[in-house]
């Protein structure tokens, strides 16, 4: 069994973002991790190469800096990293990352890809499902429980108002995964130390990218600032009234 | 006359009392030996540990802990009762020792008698005296232990048998000495240097010399056999306390206080890291568990044990002792326990009151390294989110590490090549709101006395102390790789730190790392501004209390500094009843600054009730997690209003004359 984890790295929310002269972000100033996404990924196929003995693998795309991330997968449990070097790769839009992708995975026979739901700084949520179209392969998104037996994927998947639904599907297929699949591992010491030493091939982005880009990014700006929070102050009862005003009015929980 | 007495009276001289006597003797001794080095076998088992250079100041230090009884003398009460317990019993068997000198080698062998005369009056007095003050503490320890049974005093088959072969040795050494004296010396003046004998001879005066002669020779036996009786079980019982709780001073952690074994990550022999089995710690942890008395002195100081956590610093070594005797190979943090593991705050209470030099928070680390970095456990999600958050913005908080100098915009810091002093505010005094504060006046403080300072700001990263004491070892060396890099890089002489828990771990671990520059607290560098004139604070007399904090006192011995600057500045310090060696943790030590305190009651909300107890409305700190911890504490127990947290140099801004 062959498996491929996609990650991505992405800056820390909590950093200060300045808008960039390329159209995206400012790259500078920014602390960089694993796209929280991924790592219900990662975590899920070191899971199940854990169970079922299969050979996983780990791909990043991006500039040199992305290997720093590639290497906590690795720590966690991944066999071998591919990198896909690019320095633009962060104005790339998400079909021009899923060809490469596909590009890559389509001779390679992985029984099963994860991919992260989506991004936290893009946040398009459409690499995974493009990887798996271009690669013609089944997808099943926002995947919240995941099992394998009997050479079957059962997932459940999280649907819009809590609603949630059991899909079985067999191999091969692309899953993306959601908050609630699983609780990342943090590394161990002898598995970081493992991972230095870990197969980590580097590809030219170049050599895979064969489509261009369908979006085009016209103009990034801040959200305007919009009034903040109201405080409701008086009496308890009052106080009370005045809430169940405002939810009446501006919101479907009472409905 | 001749003052003197006959040794072997009554019992004969002959082989037929000297035979069987050396043959108990040797029976005894060889127990002895056997005992121990079975005991020995189990401390082979640890890993090596460096524990014999300077022999000559470590057995300084073993005589004055075992002769002196430094540390048991440390808690009047039963300290008071053990000590006269031992010098009485020590007197007494030196006094057995000079008579075996005599009787079976220097009188035995060349005919030379020296208990006569003076030096006999002296001898006699002075060990029927000892007896006496041996048998009155034995009995108050007696009547403490099985009749007052103060809370958390354990009991046991151990403790009885102790109690019982003491008392009843001592007490037939007198029925014995009673005996010969109401036969030979009732009447002499020699009678006169042996007291409590001549009082026991007394009582017997009306009894026939047969009868005596028979208890006496019947109880000179019986004493004997006892006598050997408790040198055998020395090993075997608590007893085993006189030889290795001295032994264990001789061995004692030669400092710097607190300072952890850095671990070697980079070492691929190494299958393991931290302790799984006792056999992953030294062989002085595992002495230790001999040395203990379960005197409970640790758990009775323990900030977690009092607030209803499961740890208790004595069971955490009694369950190792057991380990190391029954399971060396079993699952040592089963045995422990993970909450009582998880729950120590390393504020160093225990190890600093033991009497046995016991070092508890060492092998509690080295349980947690294990636990952090073999199998990535954490005490709770929370903790391994902090852990994440370091990794990636260098603070627990999580917040953008780009932000890290925002809060000294303005203060007209200087570079770091052109600074006095490089500020090392941590990661509280960057981001926490409350702890900015304290990170300004320090600033403020400077600033008034003409110092340059400077910041690394976003070039600064956790000290690594919290992620270090949490077990993670190699996220503390990379955190403390980075900043001694970037502090060599500008070439820093002087560091100074508001924060106790990056002071210890700049001015101790770092220097394994590599770090050589001054490291000063900001109580000892303001204390110097103050004494060279350079800063004058006055502002009248205000009411306060102190709260000593685990790193600035016991971890580094400051107490005195920090409250002769609050008195400068005209604070009248109401101590709490824990204070100095014996103040109470906030509950933030030990990387527990990261954690949420699920078990048991708050820690922090303990302490200000300490606090506010004083009545005085000003609680100083000089630690931003105690100050964080009280500012949380205050709220918890509702005295927000009565109680006011603040940090030394807080104060001492706010009466800064200019």
């Amino acid at each position: 069994m062959k498996l491929l984890v996609c990650i991505k790295q992405v800056p820390d929310m909590e950093s200060k973002f300045k808008i960039g002269t390329d159209g995206w972000y400012d790259r500078e100033g920014l602390a960089w991790r694993m796209n929280e996404y991924d790592e219900y990924g990662v975590e899920q196929a070191v899971q199940l190469k854990e169970q079922t003995g299969a050979d996983l693998t780990v791909l990043c795309l991006g500039p040199e800096q992305v290997k720093e991330t590639m290497k906590k997968a690795l720590a966690m449990g991944c066999d071998r990293g591919v990198h896909i070097a690019d320095d633009q790769s962060h104005l790339k839009d998400p079909y021009e990352i899923a060809s490469i992708i596909a590009e890559f995975a389509r001779d390679k026979n992985f029984d099963l890809i994860f991919t992260g739901m989506q991004s936290q700084d893009r946040a398009s949520a459409q690499v995974g499902v493009m990887v798996a179209e271009l690669m013609g392969l089944p997808a099943v998104t926002t995947i919240v429980g995941f099992a394998y037996a009997d050479g079957k994927v059962t997932v459940k998947r999280e649907l819009e108002g809590g609603v949630k639904a059991t899909v079985e599907v067999a191999p091969p297929v692309l899953v993306t995964c959601q908050l609630g699949l699983n609780t990342p591992r943090y590394p161990t010491l002898p598995n970081i130390m493992k991972a230095k030493k870990k197969e980590l091939l580097s590809i030219p982005a170049a050599d895979l990218h064969k489509a261009s880009g369908l979006q085009e990014t016209a103009k990034i700006e801040f959200p305007a600032k919009k009034g903040g929070g109201v405080f409701l102050e008086g009496e308890v009862s009052t106080i009370a009234d005045r809430l169940i005003g405002i939810l009446k009015e501006k919101t479907a929980v009472l409905a | 006359m001749e003052f003197t007495r006959e040794i072997y009276w009554n019992v004969g001289h002959g082989i037929v009392t000297l035979a069987p006597m050396y043959l108990f003797t040797a029976v005894a001794l060889a127990v002895l030996v056997y005992g121990f080095l079975r005991r020995l076998k189990i401390y082979r088992l640890g890993r090596p540990v460096e524990r014999t250079d300077a022999p000559l100041a470590r057995a300084a230090e073993m005589l004055r802990t075992m002769l002196l009884q430094t540390k048991v003398l440390r808690v009047t009460g039963p300290g008071l009762a053990h000590a006269f317990f031992f010098w009485g019993f020590f007197l007494l068997f030196i006094g057995t020792g000079l008579i075996v000198v005599q009787a079976d080698f220097t009188n035995l062998l060349f005919d030379y008698v020296f208990l006569k005369g003076t030096f006999y009056k002296v001898f006699s007095v002075t060990l029927d005296l000892a007896g006496l003050i041996a048998i009155v503490m034995l009995l108050g320890l007696f009547v403490r232990r099985w009749v007052m049974r103060p809370p958390g005093l354990e009991s046991k088959t151990d403790d009885m048998v102790m109690h019982g072969l003491l008392l009843t040795i001592l007490i037939t050494g007198f029925v014995i000495e009673g005996a010969r004296m109401a036969v030979t010396e009732l009447g002499s003046p020699i009678a006169g240097w042996s007291p409590v004998g001549l009082a026991v001879a007394k009582l017997m005066a009306g009894m026939s010399p047969e009868l005596l002669l028979d208890m006496h020779r019947g109880l000179w036996w019986f004493h004997l056999l006892l006598a050997l009786l408790f040198i055998g079980l020395i090993p075997y019982t608590k007893l085993r306390h006189i030889v290795t709780t001295g032994v264990s001073a001789f061995f004692a952690d030669r400092g710097p206080t607190g300072k952890l074994v850095t671990l070697d990550l980079e070492n691929e022999a190494a299958e393991s890291f931290g302790a799984a089995k006792v056999t992953d710690l030294t062989w002085k942890d595992l002495f230790d568990t001999d040395a203990c008395t379960s005197c409970k002195r640790c758990q009775d100081r323990c900030p977690a044990y009092a607030t209803d956590k499961p740890l208790s610093p004595m069971q955490v070594i009694a369950r190792i002792g057991e380990q190391a005797v029954e399971y060396p190979e079993g699952n040592l943090i089963e045995a422990v326990g993970r909450n009582a593991i998880w729950s120590c705050t390393t504020c160093r209470a225990c190890q600093e009151i033991c009497p046995a030099g016991i070092e508890h928070v060492g092998k509690i680390v080295e349980m947690r390294r294990n636990l952090v970095l073999m199998e990535g456990e954490f005490p709770g999600d929370e903790v391994m989110t902090a852990m994440e958050q370091l990794e990636v913005n260098g603070n627990p908080l999580g917040l953008g590490y780009a932000s890290r100098g925002d809060w000294a915009e303005g203060l007209g810091l200087s570079s770091p090549e052109e600074s006095d002093i490089l500020y090392f505010p941590g990661c509280y005094g960057s981001f926490d709101k409350r702890n900015i504060a304290v990170a300004k006046s320090f600033v403020a403080l400077c600033q008034a006395a003409g110092i340059r300072v400077a910041i690394l700001g976003k070039e600064e990263k956790c000290c690594g102390e919290p992620a270090r004491k949490m077990g993670n070892e190699y996220l503390y060396q990379t955190l403390a790789a980075e900043n001694i890099a970037t502090i060599q890089g500008f070439g820093i002489k002087k560091i100074v730190t508001t924060c106790p828990h990056c002071f210890n771990t700049l001015n101790k671990d770092y220097r394994d790392l590599g770090l050589d520059c001054e490291i000063q607290s900001h109580p000892d560098f303001l204390a110097e501004l103050i004494a060279q004139g350079k800063l004058l604070v006055d502002g009248g007399p205000f009411a306060c209390t102190y709260h000593d904090s685990c790193y600035l006192g016991r971890h580094n011995n400051i107490y005195d500094t920090p409250r002769e600057l609050i008195e400068l500045a005209g604070g009248e310090i109401a101590e709490m009843e824990k204070n100095r060696e014996q103040s109470f943790c906030c509950s933030a030590g030990g990387g527990r600054i990261l954690a949420e305190e699920k078990l048991g009651t708050r820690i922090n909300i303990k302490r200000v009730e300490m606090a506010a107890a004083t009545g005085a409305g000003l609680l100083l700190a000089n630690c931003p997690f105690c100050l964080t911890m009280f500012e949380d504490g205050v709220k918890g127990a509702n005295i927000e209003e009565s109680l006011k947290p603040k940090d030394i140099a807080e104060v001492l801004a706010e009466r800064l004359q200019v």
